[in-house]
């Protein structure tokens, strides 16, 4: 079995494994620049979680700024590179079971000294084994070329696409979409269509993970702090704000996705209290709502777990259905 | 007798319509069976059931006393050979014969190789690239090479050009002679198998019409012309299988019980495609006329 699965996969993991080299020949030396201009700018100081003197901060801003100037399209690739556990789904995944049956070697490959369940298991293991193998080098060389381009943004490691790239979650929507790939080959026993249905399944379910189960993974902190004061007390970088406005003393939304800061005792141009242009009562507040930087590996945890367990509903529910395949 | 193959009762459905349906058979061992019926009859999906590949419906199927479905050990004593021989296309004739090897625990490789060997196959080239004819014989080579008891094969030569068919036929039959195997092989045109089987099922409209040794097929049917018939009882008649009318004569195809000895009929003996024929005719007309808006 071992061997049937090499030969009949082994152009596959040829090509597989030459792309991987092309990515990482033309990734390598981009990752190389971005951190040697990170260290030229002296942005390392800049990311140290004490207290910077307030000339520091003007030059990590301006540092920040030219760093950001200069690789911001990177942003691009990133998001680019997030599709990559869905290509293995669709072609590791979906031709799995339904090349097989397009084919009619089922027919074959069913009827000979070996049942179809052990067929399926050892096939589904060895595909489940390499991708996993896979989305781990995938998932380290990531953590490492986007660590200066996530330092340099204010959201940090928890941001949208930056935590889907990088850490262990690559590997559970690599599972994922494998196993979602041979379901649906089990299902449409097609190839196009099993890789369509992958593609459509696989982005719905990244999305509704993302959208509206990531933030809730853990119950968000809030933060509130005066519209008078000194100065916006500054966020520990990384943390990822969910939501953010102004509320009157009662707690109302006022303002969403606003923020305002008056000197102590400041009057508007026209003499009125501070804000009260936008409806502000008196006692009025900043509010924010977010998940904080150090829960970054709690939160990859917890939605590989899902993906994990999402993979192994999808391959029990595929090793049942190939029993019933003729 | 032995049975190699009993099928009772056996039933499959796709959905709402029954592929196979009330079939009853035994196949007793050491003969070659053809399994007749037109395209869509339920050949495949009695092969199917057979090999294990489908689960039945209702009834229940049984090779060598066991039931196939789910049933690892039972596939060893059964060769199965698809319809369209599908093999994987960019293996070599090789390294199937290898994969063959990796995938049962009872394989005699050097059989299939040296049976390759003499029909002058490449061993080296994808199997994909190889004539259809060719496909068939690598095929049967890999199913022969388990040793089985049993040799199922779904519609083997239907793709083939005549003289790959006879080249086909005759070497299935060189290597079962010897060996004893059991072989089911199923076409929808009789005339590619008359010549090899001893044994006949045909199948038609998901039901088994007839099925019987051919030698005793033959010997128990006659055709009988004589005077416009209407419907009475003849002497020596079993039943009519087929009738056709002219104005004064009829014309019988008839399963006998005895010799028929009324005068009013000339008795001719008939080929086994005559029969198969007649039982295929019936119940041919399976499409609604409703269904295509028209009247029947």
């Amino acid at each position: 079995m071992i061997w049937l699965t090499w030969r009949q996969h082994r152009k596959q993991a040829f090509y597989t494994l030459l792309g991987f080299v092309v990515l990482a020949a033309v990734l390598v030396p981009i990752g190389l620049s971005m951190r040697s201009t990170f260290a030229d700018l002296g942005l390392a100081e800049c990311i140290r979680p004490v207290a910077l003197s307030e000339a520091a901060v003007q030059t990590c801003d301006a540092g920040f700024r030219r760093f950001s100037d200069q690789y911001d399209s990177l942003n691009l690739v990133a998001v680019l590179l997030i599709t990559l556990p869905v290509l293995v789904g669709l072609f590791w995944g979906a031709p799995l079971v339904a090349r097989e049956v397009e084919q009619g070697t089922h027919r074959f490959v069913w009827t000979q000294g070996v049942g179809r369940t052990r067929w399926a298991l050892v096939k589904f293991g060895l595909v489940g084994t390499a991708a996993v193998l896979l989305a781990a080098c995938y998932g380290l060389g990531m953590s490492w070329w986007v660590e200066p381009l996530t330092q340099a943004a204010h959201e940090g490691r928890l941001g949208m696409i930056v935590f889907d790239l990088q850490g262990v979650v690559p590997i559970g929507y690599t599972l994922f979409a494998v196993a979602l790939g041979v379901s649906a080959g089990t299902v449409w026993k097609r190839m196009l269509p099993a890789m369509g249905i992958t593609l459509a399944g696989f982005i719905g379910v990244r999305a509704a993970v993302e959208i509206l189960a990531r933030p809730h993974y853990q119950p968000a902190r809030t933060q509130t702090f005066p519209i008078e004061g000194d100065g916006i007390p500054e966020l520990s970088r990384g943390d990822w704000v969910l939501s953010m406005g102004i509320r009157n003393a009662d707690g109302t939304m006022v303002a969403e996705n606003a923020r305002i800061q008056c000197p102590p005792g400041g009057k508007g141009p026209d003499g009125r209290a501070c804000g009260s242009e936008l409806g502000l009562d008196p006692g009025a507040y900043n509010w924010q709502l977010y998940q904080p930087a150090d829960r970054f590996w709690l939160f990859q945890w917890i939605e590989t777990g899902i993906f994990v367990a999402l993979a192994a509903l999808l391959l029990y529910f595929a090793i049942r259905r190939v029993r019933r395949i003729a | 007798m032995d049975m190699v193959l009993e099928a009772d009762r056996l039933g499959k459905r796709y959905g709402s319509t029954w592929a196979l349906r009330d079939c009853s058979l035994h196949l007793p061992a050491g003969r070659i069976a053809a399994l007749v019926g037109p395209n869509g009859a339920g050949k495949s999906t009695l092969l199917h059931l057979a090999v294990g590949l489908l689960k039945p419906d209702a009834g229940a199927v049984r090779v060598f006393g066991r039931s196939p479905y789910g049933d690892t050990e039972g596939l060893a004593d059964i060769g199965f050979v698809a319809q369209d021989t599908p093999l994987y296309r960019d293996f070599t004739a090789a390294e199937l014969v290898i994969a063959g090897g990796k995938l049962n625990k009872r394989w005699d490789g050097a059989l299939a190789r040296t049976r390759l060997a003499q029909l002058g196959i490449p061993p080296d080239r994808p199997v994909g690239k190889l004539s259809g004819g060719q496909r068939a014989q690598v095929a049967l080579a890999l199913a022969l090479a388990k040793q089985p008891r049993l040799l199922l094969l779904d519609e083997p030569v239907a793709s083939l050009d005549p003289l790959a068919r006879r080249e086909f036929l005759q070497s299935l039959m060189g290597s079962v002679a010897e060996s004893g195997t059991t072989v089911l092989l199923s076409s929808h045109l009789l005339a590619d198998l008359e010549r090899v089987c001893d044994y006949l099922i045909v199948l038609n409209a998901s039901q088994v019409q007839l099925t019987g040794a051919v030698d005793d097929l033959v010997a128990e049917h006659r055709q009988l012309v004589g005077p416009r018939h209407d419907g009475g009882a003849i002497g020596g008649v079993a039943a009519v299988v087929r009738a056709s009318h002219t104005d004064r004569q009829s014309t019988l195809l008839v399963r006998t019980d005895g010799p028929v000895t009324d005068p009013a009929w000339t008795v001719r003996e008939v080929s086994l495609e005559d029969v198969v024929l007649a039982y295929l005719a019936d119940g041919t007309t399976q499409t609604k006329h409703s269904e295509w808006g028209v009247p029947a």
